[in-house]
């Protein structure tokens, strides 16, 4: 048990992990992390965890999308192949309109899912261990950080004594 | 929790002296400046459609949100139900057209022989032109009456019934909303251009309707919050109003260009007459109407730190509501008074009375009841709600 450096506290519903999760603030342990077999709203800001920058990646890489989309007709309807469509100009605004919204949607879209994908680490051949089956369905766990000299699951049981939990290790 | 709205007399006689000035400059801008009947009966059209929309959004917002069983509005749900109690007084506005009908709706002139209007003959007549709104508006009022007296009756009692009769009446009224508001839009402001037609219209209309009623309910709770009311407020009720407001600029974009790019390719002179008018007389506005109603929200609203501070996005709904009465001048005003258009006094301070007019009435039906309908259902979650 000596290279283990957490402790795990395991919880059968989520209100008792908020609670668990607020006491151990309290008392200054550091958690690593919890594993949820659904989103717990208001665990995120009780885990201090930063604010994901996925949006700005997606806001950026849909700027570029529009920019390359209009310039890309832009130089196909005036330069490389200008053709009378209905009697308009060879640049008409109007008519790029909707291809640059779908390239900047596009744009946005697959970039915030891949980079998810690269900031999570999932490759093909990544494997999920999870500590417990149950976590993947109705079982809650918390992480404690156990490296620290003081925190023993002595003093994590006395911490979270009035707070129902499955098992404490 | 028990919170009560003071429509103190502070309050009332600031509005009323407000309501009084405004008119007396109205006045006084028809007898300076001469504008014609036209232009007065347009703005007169202008104002209606604009505060009726605001009404009909909150009720289209209250009714979709009841229908949904959505829970987190319903720490607010009081304030678009006091909104919606401006209808009967809409109605009445609405009315006074009758008076106006020759100076603005073309069609109503019977001696020019024009083929086309001839045709359309069946529908646009005034007789017609009045059932129909009678039609509507007791159908709205009713409705909305009935949502309301359901709400009032969950106050005092914790009888389930009353909760599941207002979500009967708010399917009643989406069904009814759904069809009369494109009709009625129709009737209103398309029929202002008698020859031309989109049939986006019904859509734009409807939608500028909804995001004016967002940005009304957005400013009406900011309002509330500095008065200190709305003390369980939290940033994410906020943050969903933003979203609303938000998502539906840019939905009000979509339609907007939709409409535009259509008549733009097809390239057809009936249609692009309407464009053409407004392009040639108007371009500043034309162009301000879209800044306005797509630029600033989008680019306002679009990180989560802007949409959850209260102070922001009322700014940004002040200005889309700006934004919107442009629409709605840019809609009636070319069509209604043709070279003699413009934005003066006369236009700022008609739509500055009414607003009075309007706040006065929703704050005599919010201070009616408790800000917080207590015995709803769904509030608990309203008051615990994270978006």
């Amino acid at each position: 048990m000596n290279e283990r450096k957490y402790i795990s506290v395991y919880f059968d519903d989520e209100k008792y992990l908020i609670q668990a999760v607020k006491k151990l603030n309290e008392s200054n342990e550091t958690i690593l992390d919890a594993q949820t077999p659904f989103p717990v709203h208001g665990l995120d800001g009780l885990l201090s965890m930063k604010r994901s920058r996925i949006p700005v990646g997606g806001f950026i890489l849909g700027f570029v999308g529009a920019f390359l989309a209009f310039i890309f007709q832009a130089w196909v309807f005036t330069v490389s192949y200008p053709l009378i469509i209905g009697g308009k100009p060879f640049f008409s605004v109007p008519t790029f309109v909707p291809i640059t919204f779908e390239v900047t949607v596009l744009f946005a879209g697959v970039s915030m899912v891949f980079a998810l994908l690269i900031r999570s680490n999932l490759k093909p051949e990544y494997r999920f261990e999870p500590l417990n089956d149950r976590i993947t369905d109705d079982m809650f766990v918390v992480l404690i950080d156990s490296t620290g000299e003081k925190t023993t699951i002595e003093k994590i049981k006395s911490t979270l004594s009035g707070i129902q939990t499955i098992e404490i290790r | 929790m028990e919170e009560q709205f003071n429509f103190s007399k502070k309050y009332s006689n600031y509005l009323l002296a407000g309501m009084a000035v405004a008119l007396l400059i109205c006045i006084g801008a028809i007898l300076v400046s001469k504008p014609g009947a036209s232009r007065i009966w347009a703005n007169v059209l202008l104002n209606n459609q604009l505060f009726m929309g605001i009404a009909l959004g909150a009720a289209f917002f209250i009714a979709v949100h009841r229908i949904a069983m959505s829970g987190w509005h319903t720490y607010l749900q009081r304030l678009p139900d006091a909104i919606t109690t401006f209808l009967p007084f809409a109605f009445v506005l609405m009315l006074l057209l009758y008076f106006g009908m020759h100076n603005i709706y073309h069609w109503t002139d019977n001696s020019a022989h024009d083929a086309v209007i001839e045709g359309k003959k069946a529908w646009l007549n005034i007789p017609f032109f009045f059932v129909r709104m009678v039609f509507y508006f007791t159908g709205w009022i009713a409705l909305t009456w009935l949502m309301n007296k359901n709400t009032i009756a969950i106050m005092g009692s914790t009888d389930i019934k009353y909760d599941n009769k207002r979500r009967i009446f708010a399917g009643l009224f989406l069904v009814f909303f759904g069809i009369t508001v494109s009709t009625s839009s129709w009737d209103w402001i398309m029929s202002l251009d008698a020859h031309w037609y989109s049939t986006m219209f019904g859509w734009y209309v409807f939608i500028g309707m909804f995001v004016t009623a967002l940005t009304f309910i957005i400013l009406l709770v900011w309002f509330l919050r500095r008065a200190g009311y709305l003390k369980y407020l939290s940033a994410d009720h906020i943050h969903d109003l933003a979203i609303l407001l938000f998502c539906f600029s840019v939905f009000w974009t979509y339609l907007w260009f939709c409409q535009y790019l259509l008549i733009w390719y097809g390239h057809l002179p009936e249609e692009t007459s309407y464009y053409i008018e407004r392009l040639k007389s108007f371009k500043v506005i034309f162009f301000l109407n879209v800044a306005l109603n797509f630029i600033i929200p989008f680019f306002g609203l679009i990180t989560v730190e802007s949409k959850r501070n209260l102070g922001w996005v009322a700014a940004v709904a002040a200005i889309v509501f700006i934004g919107h009465w442009i629409d709605y001048w840019l809609m009636i005003m070319p069509a209604a008074t043709g070279d003699k258009a413009g934005i003066g006094f006369l236009e700022i301070f008609m739509t500055l009375f009414y607003a009075g007019m309007f706040i006065f009435i929703v704050f005599r039906s919010l201070a009616k009841g408790p800000i917080v309908v207590v015995n709803d259902p769904l509030l608990e979650e309203s008051l615990n709600y994270e978006s």
